[in-house]
């Protein structure tokens, strides 16, 4: 068992690599995400069905289809992405079609009604968009956005295939040489336990005071 | 392209065969283990309801593919040596079992109390109650991300190419190495892909409408 | 009204966790009686009836509904088993305040459903029995309409055809008419009438006066706890002894009576012929 204690640090600095790829791909995704949900709801018709087809494309097909088509399809056309570029473009482009849709499903839920009310007070679009429509709608959005996350971070996963050096990545290279593959994946999977569900709790958090403040 | 395409579109049917097996061995334990938790999660004994708990909470947290390699690299470390696809079956069907303890637990609590009482106040046991009175309400609720679960599923086969089965993914991995066209193979595979989930979302969606018609 | 007692509750306490809802309450109802429930919300009644077929559980005394008993002790809440509680709720049939229909399944289907599945009658029997009962209370044009079609009132005449088909010896109403609109009530209650006149023991919560002095034989009155009155029907609700119960009265009287009544006038409510509603 003290083998284990070897590859569990193997494994750990795979997991500062995890989390540098989920925060990463996490902060792209919700920035670009946020911009296309609202050209997705309030653009011109051609870009929102643009949009619509990559959100559809995106959900519609496995996420290793998507990360091998960035790493080895690409070389098709001569373009040779290094492991972690492939890595990282992959997490944003694969993150910004889920977030697109919880922007859209969140700004949707607000009803009808409060764009009403702002407008009648005299609020222009920008503004009322601003203090009435986005303080509501974040609330809302607080829990599948924490989902979020947690979901960009077990995506992580899926990269050690194309050679990053992620927690999975160690966790292979320690099942192949340890003899204890069980142990050693084990671990793997206590990593990622320990690491979501203290993500969840900061997401329970955060909605609690989101609740609080009003 | 379109030569190589139909090269290999037999080939890539083929896997979609093995894509589909797993995929329906695997909706078919999650659907039994998470009714199965789903029952645990209202059961007045303390002991079940934790445990039930404790499933959804920590398979959540685990990646599918850790899930995977466990059953196919590490199960047989204790004697439990599982052929490729049993493994995807296992890890997909423990993972989307807790998804669908959630789904379950939701529809049932959606069916109004009052009708447990009235069935109940007729003389009727637990299991005649849920059979004909509360499940046929709860299956509203629960179509919808029901159909969200199954596409899931779907798309998560695809990480069997990690263990060397070969489905659809596998296949398409596979011959762009031989064809050196990468890109053309695998937007056959992505165009199968959508084929498949097309195929079933509108399956799906009739069946509901049927049932629906049937209501009124 | 024999001597048969058909429903012994003895001694009956109820809790909610801390809060105490109603302490050693007694009653005996005979076959064939009429036995009505009022009082303040919130003081028990439904919760009462409800111990007698065991929707509600209870924390001490005895209940014996036709022979079958269920107790309660301090530790030790109620816990009948299957058998028992199968063998109650066969013999009891119960309509709800908020009706409860079975909205997936047509009108006949929720009054054959019961007796095909527990009483294991086959289907052309408990058909045969639906239509019976559904014309009895002027429903048959509605058998294959789905509750969702149905009026408030059409709807509970359909819930308590769904009882009778199972042949109960005791029939208990929770507020029966307390949801429906005004106009939709007198057909309920019409209804419920013509089960008292043919001898079906009853115990019914209320908050139709006039009803319940026209049909009832006994009332309880419920409040604080306990029973505050109990007596025969006409002593109680026209010559309360208790303050409580007097203060009671009068406001409810007020309330639902636009033209006050004195003792032994015929129920204001005029029934309504046929399926309106």
């Amino acid at each position: 068992m003290s083998g284990l204690g070897l590859y569990t640090q193997d494994m750990l600095r795979g997991a500062v690599l995890t989390l540098e790829l989920t925060a990463g791909g996490t902060v792209v995704s919700l920035l670009a995400g946020a911009v296309a949900a609202v050209g997705r709801m309030y653009g011109p018709k051609p870009l929102r069905a643009l949009i619509v087809s990559y959100v559809e494309l995106v959900r519609g097909l496995p996420a290793i289809l998507q990360l091998f088509v960035l790493y080895f399809g690409l070389t098709q056309f001569g373009i040779d992405l290094s492991s972690l570029t492939a890595a990282f473009i992959w997490m944003c482009f694969y993150g910004t079609g889920y977030a697109i849709e919880i922007f859209r499903a969140g700004l949707s839920a607000i009803p009808e009604g409060q764009h009403e009310a702002a407008s009648a007070l005299g609020f222009g679009p920008i503004t009322s968009f601003r203090r009435v429509i986005v303080p509501q709608a974040f609330t809302l959005m607080l829990p599948p956005l924490t989902n979020f996350v947690v979901l960009e971070l077990k995506n992580t996963t899926l990269v050690y295939f194309i050679g990053v050096h992620e927690i999975m990545f160690q966790a292979r290279l320690g099942a192949g040489n340890s003899g204890n593959p069980l142990g050693v994946y084990l671990v793997a999977a206590g990593i990622y336990v320990v690491v979501n569900v203290a993500l969840g709790r900061a997401g329970a958090f955060l909605e609690h005071r989101a609740a609080a403040a009003h | 392209m379109l030569s190589l395409w139909g090269q290999y579109i037999g080939s890539f049917l083929h896997a979609l065969v093995t894509t589909i097996e797993i995929t329906v061995l695997g909706l078919a334990v999650a659907a039994v283990v998470g009714s199965v938790l789903a029952a645990m999660r209202s059961s007045k004994l303390a002991i079940l309801r934790i445990v039930a708990i404790a499933y959804v909470d920590v398979m959540r947290a685990i990646p599918v593919l850790v899930l995977l390699f466990i059953a196919y690299y590490g199960l047989g470390q204790v004697g439990l040596t599982l052929s490729g696809v049993t493994s995807a079956v296992v890890a997909l069907g423990a993972f989307y079992a807790s998804l669908f303890a959630e789904i379950f637990r939701g529809g049932i609590k959606s069916v109004e109390r009052g009708q447990h009482e009235a069935a109940a106040a007729l003389g009727m046991g637990p299991w005649l109650q849920i059979r004909k009175v509360i499940a046929p309400q709860a299956f509203m609720a629960i179509l919808l991300p029901s159909t969200n679960e199954i596409s899931n599923i779907i798309k998560d086969t695809s990480l069997v190419v990690t263990i060397g089965v070969t489905d659809l993914m596998s296949q398409a991995y596979q011959a762009s190495s031989e064809t050196f066209q990468p890109m053309d193979m695998f937007i056959l595979a992505g165009l199968v892909y959508l084929g498949l989930y097309l195929v079933i979302s509108r399956a799906l969606g009739r069946w509901e409408l049927s049932v629906q018609r049937r209501r009124s | 009204m024999s001597s048969d007692v058909v429903v012994d509750i003895h001694n009956v306490t109820k809790k909610f966790g801390d809060r105490t809802v109603f302490s050693d309450v007694s009653l005996q109802v005979h076959r064939s009686e009429v036995v009505a429930i009022i009082g303040p919300s919130g003081a028990g009644k439904s919760t009462l009836i409800r111990c007698v077929n065991h929707l509600n559980s209870f924390e001490h005394g005895t209940i014996t509904v036709l022979g079958e008993e269920v107790h309660g002790t301090e530790d030790h809440k109620s816990r009948p088993s299957r058998q028992t509680l199968r063998r109650i709720r066969t013999k009891t049939g119960m309509v709800f305040q908020t009706f409860n229909l079975f909205p997936h399944l047509s009108v006949t289907e929720n009054v054959t459903l019961a007796p095909m599945k527990v009483l294991g009658l086959p289907k052309d029997q408990a058909r045969e029995r639906a239509e019976r009962l559904l014309a009895m209370v002027g429903l048959s044009h509605r058998a294959s309409a789905y509750p969702r079609r149905l009026s408030g009132g059409e709807q509970q005449r359909v819930a308590i055809c769904r009882a009778l088909a199972m042949e109960p010896e005791i029939m208990l109403f929770d507020e029966p008419t307390s949801m429906l609109d005004p106009e939709l009530v007198g057909d309920v209650l019409d209804a419920i009438r013509r089960l008292a006149q043919e001898g079906m023991t009853m115990i019914l919560v209320t908050h139709e006066m006039m009803f319940a002095r026209d049909v009832a034989d006994t009332v309880l009155v419920m409040a604080d706890g306990g029973i505050a009155e109990m007596g025969a029907a006409r002593d109680v609700l026209s010559r309360p002894r208790t303050e409580r119960v007097r203060v009671f009265l009068d406001r409810v009287l007020r309330h639902t009576a636009s033209d006050v009544e004195s003792p032994g006038t015929a129920s204001s409510i005029t029934p309504v012929g046929g399926s309106t509603g």
